[in-house]
C-alpha cells in the first residue's frame, strides 16, 4: 500500500472524529510516514521508551499493554486502522506503556517534529489529534470499569461488542458476523481473567446464541442480544455519526 | 505442550469444557485450573452454606488427571444468631 493511502486511512479516522476542512485534508496528505511490517506479538513502542516517532496503525490490531513487577499482563485497551496509540508521545516524553501488535500489523510512522510544527499552524489539525487522545482516554475508563465492576460474562461480551463496532467502523469487518482475530491469551490479558474462565465464558456466550467460536476465533452471532448481554454504549467512543456504524 | 480441559461448576451443574487450554505440562494446568477457580468464584459464589465449587482438569483422552473444589461454611458466633440462620 503506499503512502498516499496511509494518509487516507489517518484522515477517516480523523474525520470520524472531528470536523476537517479540505486544507487540511491537504496537510496530512503531506505528511511523510514510514510504513513497517509485524508479525503478531511484537513490540511497536516500549515503556520508558522516549520515542521521536507516532505511530498510525494502517492495518491489524494492536493492544496498549502494562506489566505487573512480577510479570502479568494487562492489556489495557485495543487499536484497530486508523488508530493512533502513542499520539500523548508528543507531549509526553517518556512512554509509559508497551504498545505490541496482537495480529500482524501494518504501521505508518510519522515525526514528532513534523506533527508538531503541522499543530503549530494548523489549529484544526491540533484539535483533531486532541480529540483522538481524549477518545482514547475514553475507551480506557470504559475499560477500568468493565475489568474492575463488570462480572465475566458482561464484562467478556462488552468487550466483544467494542471489538466488532470498531473493525466495522473501519470498515475490517463487513457485518456483525465477522471472525475476531484475537487469541485466547490476549483476551484473557484484555479481560483480566485465567484462561479458564474466558473459555468457560466463551462457552456460555456460545450457548445463548450470542456468538460462535471455532478454535481460537469468535463470531458475533446476534449483534442485538449481545449488546444489551455486554452493556454496551457507544457513547464513550465518540463517533460524530454513530448510526453509520451499526 | 498438550491441551488440557477444565471442567467447572457446583455438584448440580457441570459445565463441561470444549475449548481447553494448551499447557507445558500438569503442574501448568494446575495453576491454570487454581486461576479458574478463583474467577469461578468471585463470579458464581453466593451466600448460601455449604455451596461447593469446582474445577476438574482432563487429558484429549478425557482421562481426568486432577480436581480443584472448595466449599463455603458460614457459621455465626453468636448462638442467637444461629438458630436464625
Amino acid at each position: 500500500m503506499s503512502s498516499t493511502s496511509t494518509s487516507e486511512v489517518l484522515i477517516r479516522k480523523l474525520q470520524r472524529i472531528s470536523s476537517l476542512r479540505e486544507s487540511d485534508l491537504a496537510v496530512l496528505r503531506g505528511i511523510s510516514i514510514h510504513e513497517k511490517e509485524f508479525q503478531a506479538n511484537q513490540d511497536l513502542v516500549l515503556e520508558g521508551d522516549r520515542p521521536s516517532h507516532s505511530f498510525v496503525l494502517v492495518d491489524g490490531l494492536v493492544g496498549s499493554t502494562k506489566y505487573t513487577g512480577d510479570g502479568k499482563r494487562q492489556i489495557t485497551s485495543f487499536f484497530v486502522t486508523g488508530d493512533i496509540p502513542d499520539l500523548h508521545g508528543l507531549h509526553l516524553s517518556a512512554m509509559d506503556c508497551t504498545f505490541s501488535t496482537l495480529t500482524p500489523s501494518r504501521v505508518g510512522f510519522m515525526r514528532h517534529d513534523t506533527l508538531r510544527s503541522i499543530c503549530e499552524q494548523h489549529p484544526r489539525i491540533a484539535a483533531a489529534f486532541w480529540r483522538s487522545t481524549l477518545v482514547d482516554a475514553a475507551i480506557y475508563r470504559e475499560w477500568v470499569t468493565n475489568v474492575g465492576r463488570r462480572e465475566a460474562f458482561t464484562r467478556t461480551a462488552h468487550i466483544l461488542c467494542e471489538l466488532i463496532y470498531r473493525l466495522r467502523a473501519v470498515g475490517r469487518i463487513d457485518d456483525h458476523i465477522a471472525d475476531i482475530p484475537i487469541t485466547q491469551a490476549a483476551l484473557g490479558d484484555a479481560l483480566g481473567l485465567s484462561t479458564v474462565h474466558v473459555n468457560r465464558t466463551l462457552q456460555e456466550l456460545r450457548r445463548k446464541g450470542l456468538i460462535a467460536t471455532s478454535g481460537g476465533q469468535v463470531q458475533a452471532k446476534n449483534w442485538p442480544n449481545l449488546v444489551r448481554a455486554g452493556d454496551f454504549d457507544t457513547t464513550y467512543l465518540h463517533h460524530r455519526n454513530p448510526e453509520a456504524a451499526l | 505442550m498438550a491441551r488440557y480441559f477444565f471442567d467447572s461448576g457446583d455438584p448440580n451443574h457441570v459445565f463441561e469444557d470444549e475449548i481447553g487450554i494448551e499447557c507445558a505440562g500438569l503442574e501448568e494446568a494446575r495453576r491454570a485450573g487454581l486461576d479458574g477457580l478463583k474467577d469461578l468464584t468471585k463470579d458464581t459464589l453466593k451466600d448460601f452454606d455449604g455451596q461447593q465449587l469446582f474445577v476438574e482438569v482432563r487429558n484429549e483422552n478425557g482421562d481426568k488427571l486432577l480436581r480443584l473444589s472448595l466449599s463455603l461454611k458460614v457459621t455465626a458466633m453468636d448462638d442467637r444468631l444461629n438458630e436464625r440462620l
